[in-house]
């Protein structure tokens, strides 16, 4: 038997077996969305979708869900889950934005303005912050900014504008966001700094040669025909920041709270939770039968968005193939 | 050279599994425990001297997650024993038996910049379910500003047992902070000059915050052993029936031997 | 204007060499218009774009900075090799020898799953590759691993390796539930965040090598999985080489899968006699774990500690940062092919 295996495979069989194994990376792929659907259908069975909208106190929704035995009653398993997905496209939103701006403003910075030798350390710079892990931000995030955003930033009273409904320590939406934009700009940096190089020059010099100035040169020619990859860019960062959880679980304090807006400053520094960071928080209570259900539902939604994010990305992406750049 | 190959793979094959299968025979048993965080320290210190103590008789897999979830992990047979910080209460699954094996005193805390000396019952009560907001009204304290309670999730068998021996029942205000750990609850204290906060007795004497009398006897270890210090409780091994084979013989041994007990009162006290 | 051929077969270049031609290749900056006659958008817009790129090296060189002060400050050698212990103080709670070990053990098993797996697959898709409509799904499905979150994967593993026919993955308690963490469970999920990376690498490679040494085998009378094993795989090792090192910095940076599905024991902790099969079967903790666990988020808070495990992730990351750099450097100056860069 193993003389056969040791002659040449003949070009179908090899092709069968190669063709197995790219079957089983779908398959991989099918049976997560199947398992977590299975955990998560009680959710959906006693909820209905209304388990996304908001109602009550989450949190002791999620007590009620843990102090009970291996057969829950029906309303053990009551769920709104409004604030965590609130949080999540909080700072989702807010850290894609800020990451947008400055890695586009860096990129022309790195690629047009630059000094030769300030651009060889600024590359493998950037490459180093993109590899960093979560857990390291989450350190320096936890042990340096929480306590500077809560004993320097936060005046006593604006503590008191709200001492009657949450408690601000630091540990909320701005660091939670500032933290999370410097993880996903080196990603965004490095995928722009790309196509804009590949840009032909000559519609660059195009410009130049009719008098506009370089930035502008830049802003308006280069940049909208690398649309596509900031796209694709924006796309990769939204679902970075979308599925970071030991991050935000460490510096994002904790209570599952809604920031409001109408507080003015102090809806900078109020306490969130997200999809990601509310898994992490409640792993360990994943044997109750109702709260293992919550969890699952939360990863369920997790797993949509990103798809719906690749597909929306690619549609974005098709009316602006005409520029023929890669994206 | 096609056949030395097969003989050597035989070979191979044969020597693992010939030292898989005595290796297999001679296993040692494998005690799951979950449960209280805090008696996490307790216990793993309890394992690690009986593992000294019983050579290769057992091993241990310890996890936390709360008083709640040992008990809900036990019920469910995913773990042999369960850390419980609380007495029983009637909506535990039946069939469990409550091993006690120490006492423990349950401390409140504030930062060390707030070196508040003592609360009384009403004080701790009208603190913590949220009435008073503000340190000015707290004489004694000299921190200004919101009060910032910290709490704990409500699997924590130490928050039921606060609310009974402190508040009498009631519940803590629902602002506070629930921390899902002794640990994270000590570390949120230490870092917050405005907070206030409860833990056990053993991570309120490792000094790095404020211990808060209680009616006038101050927290610590030596009040909660001579009995003048109110708020203590029990911690509790619990068992789906009746403590059978390796997990009897360990909870029999933090029972009843000398070594367990030198352990315990070093920063417990036994039962 | 190049030939299209070439243009295809050239890979993006990197900014670097980029910027290593002299400027008249780049198309001449020759004299610049001074900013002051610019209109005061632009201006705005070249200042914003002086301080996001200051600003952005600036924070990087921060981090490591500070990472690297407070990590001199507290690693001593010792807690490189001593075993950690449980203990009530700072002094006493031992080194990180085991969450190294983990760290390296997880590693090995992520990627030796996911070689084959996203080798096999790159080769597929490009050599053969039929039917189409099947290409596309192997492709959308390893973008969609890519863009799930690692806590998702880390729940997907949990539900398939407490289920009861897993129970020789990890152990089974003593009332019949599987326990469902061990270093394979959390071995194979690994795999799972370093096929990605592996796969795109691979591919790009694979499409990279030009069209006339694939002809030349087959004239020589070559089969197609002959001309794979001896002509396609050796000529795109680099690529394979900075695949493998970009998984495995993926894999030493995740934390989400190893506080879910590795069972948190401080030290490794092998379940049943066998003694390889053990360690697998069984529990540890990897450096991640062990900055969480230590950081004021965790259990221990013991900042010292986790400073210092966090400055050797840190030293790890770096080196293979340098790593990829090296790797690309190499292949672009052998062969005038440069490799897919270190993004996804």
């Amino acid at each position: 038997m193993l003389e056969r295996l040791r002659h040449p495979w003949s070009d179908n069989r090899a092709e069968r077996t190669l063709g197995a194994v790219s079957l089983l990376v779908c398959a991989l792929v099918v049976a997560m969305v199947v398992f977590v659907g299975i955990h998560a259908w009680p959710i959906f069975e006693h909820n209905g979708l209304s388990w996304l909208g908001s109602g009550g106190d989450l949190g002791r929704q999620l007590a009620a869900m843990q102090n009970t035995t291996q057969h829950p009653p029906p309303s053990a398993y009551h769920l709104r889950a409004w604030t965590l997905i609130y949080g999540t496209l909080l700072t989702t939103a807010g850290a894609v934005v800020l990451a947008l701006a400055i890695s586009i403003f860096s990129s022309i910075f790195i690629v047009e303005l630059a000094p030769v030798r300030l651009r060889r350390i600024a590359i493998p710079v950037i490459r180093l912050l993109a590899s960093v892990p979560s857990v390291i931000y989450g350190l320096i995030g936890i042990l340096v900014l929480v306590p500077f955003v809560g004993n320097d930033l936060i005046s006593t009273a604006q503590k008191e504008s709200v001492q009657n409904v949450v408690e601000l320590t630091g540990a909320g939406l701005s660091v939670t966001v500032v933290i999370l934009t410097v993880m996903i700009t080196p990603i965004m940096v490095a995928l722009i700094c790309e196509a804009l190089v590949s840009v032909p020059n000559s519609w660059r010099e195009g410009a130049v040669a009719l008098g506009v100035n370089p930035v502008r040169a830049m802003l308006a020619v280069t940049l909208r025909a690398a649309r596509p990859a900031i796209v694709a860019a924006a796309v990769l960062a939204t679902a970075r920041a979308l599925g970071e959880s030991i991050m935000i679980s460490m510096v994002s304090g904790s209570r599952a709270f809604s920031p409001k807006p109408i507080d003015g400053l102090v809806f900078f520094f109020e306490p969130l939770r997200t999809l990601a960071s509310g898994i992490v928080d409640y792993h360990e209570g994943i044997g109750a039968p109702a709260l293992g259900s919550a969890l699952y539902a939360w990863a369920l939604l997790l797993l949509f968005s990103a798809f719906v994010l690749s597909i929306g990305g690619y549609l974005i992406k098709l009316p602006l193939r005409k520029y023929q750049v890669r994206g | 050279m096609n056949r030395i190959r097969r003989l050597s793979l035989a070979f191979a094959v044969t020597g693992v599994v010939g030292v898989a299968a005595p290796a297999a025979a001679s296993a040692v048993t494998k005690i799951t425990i979950s449960g209280a965080t805090a008696s996490y320290p307790l216990v793993s210190l309890l394992a690690q001297k009986y593992i000294k103590t019983h050579p290769k008789k057992v091993s241990f897999k310890i996890t936390q997650g709360g008083a709640q979830i040992g008990v809900n992990d036990v019920a469910a047979g995913r773990v042999s024993i369960g850390d419980v910080s609380r007495d029983p209460v009637a909506a535990d699954p039946p069939g469990l038996v409550f091993y006690p094996i120490a006492k423990y005193g349950i401390c409140v805390i504030t930062n060390k910049s707030n070196p508040l000396a003592n609360l009384s019952s009403a004080q701790v009560s009208s603190i913590f379910t949220g009435k008073t907001v503000a340190w000015s009204a707290v004489p004694g304290a000299t921190a200004s500003g919101p009060i910032d309670v910290i709490s704990r999730t409500s699997v924590a068998g130490v928050l039921t047992n606060f609310t009974t021996l402190f508040l009498e029942g009631k519940k803590v205000s629902t602002k506070a902070a629930e921390e899902p750990s002794e640990g994270l609850m000590r570390a949120k204290v230490e870092s917050d000059p405005n907070a206030i906060g409860f833990v056990s007795n053993y991570q309120s004497d490792k000094g790095t915050v404020n211990a808060v009398g209680y009616n006038g006897v101050a927290c610590n270890h030596e009040n909660v052993k001579n009995g003048t210090y109110s708020g203590t409780a029990r911690f509790y091994e619990v068992t789906k029936g009746k403590a059978t084979g390796a997990s009897s013989a360990f909870i029999g041994w933090i029972e009843r031997s000398a070594q367990a007990a030198k352990i315990i009162n070093t920063q417990w006290l036994t039962i | 204007m190049r030939p299209k051929g070439w243009e295809e077969s050239v890979r993006l270049e990197g900014v670097e060499r980029m910027l290593g031609r002299p400027p008249a290749m780049r198309g001449g900056r020759g004299k610049r218009s001074s900013p002051t006659t610019w209109r005061w958008v632009d201006r705005v817009a070249l200042a914003f774009a002086w301080g996001a790129g200051i600003g952005l090296c600036l924070v990087a060189g921060a981090i490591v900075v500070y990472m690297a002060y407070r990590g001199v400050q507290y690693l001593r050698p010792e807690l490189l090799v001593q075993r950690p212990a449980i203990s009530t103080s700072q002094s006493g709670s031992g080194g990180f020898l085991d969450p190294l070990i983990g760290t390296a053990l997880l590693t090995v098993i992520g990627i030796l799953l996911a070689v084959p797996l996203a080798i096999g697959g790159a080769l597929w898709i490009v050599e053969y590759g039929r039917p189409t409509w099947l290409a596309r799904m192997v492709e959308s499905s390893i973008e969609m691993v890519a863009g799930t979150p690692d806590i998702v994967i880390a729940l997907f593993g949990l539900s398939l390796f407490q289920l009861s026919f897993m129970a020789p993955f990890s152990f089974k308690a003593e009332g019949g539930g599987v326990f469902g963490k061990s270093y394979i469970a959390a071995g194979a999920m690994m795999s799972l965040i370093a096929l990605p990376p592996l796969f795109t690498a691979t591919r790009d490679g694979l499409q990279a090598v030009p069209g006339h040494m694939r002809e030349a085998a087959f004239a020589l009378g070559k089969t197609r999985i002959a001309t794979i094993r001896r002509v396609l795989l050796p000529s795109v090792r680099s690529n394979i080489a900075t695949g493998i090192t970009l998984g495995v910095s993926r894999i030493i940076g995740d934390t989400a899968i190893i506080v879910l599905l590795l069972g948190d024991s401080l030290r490794i902790d092998p379940q049943g006699g066998v003694p390889g099969l053990g360690v697998l079967r069984g529990t540890g903790s990897t450096l991640t774990s062990y900055v969480y666990n230590n950081s004021p988020a965790g259990e221990a808070s013991a900042p010292q500690k986790a400073y210092a495990a966090a400055f050797v992730l840190l030293l790890f990351v770096l080196a293979l940062n340098l790593l990829v750099d090296r790797i690309g450097r190499s292949q672009a100056d052998a062969t005038g092919l440069t490799v897919a860069g270190a993004t996804v």
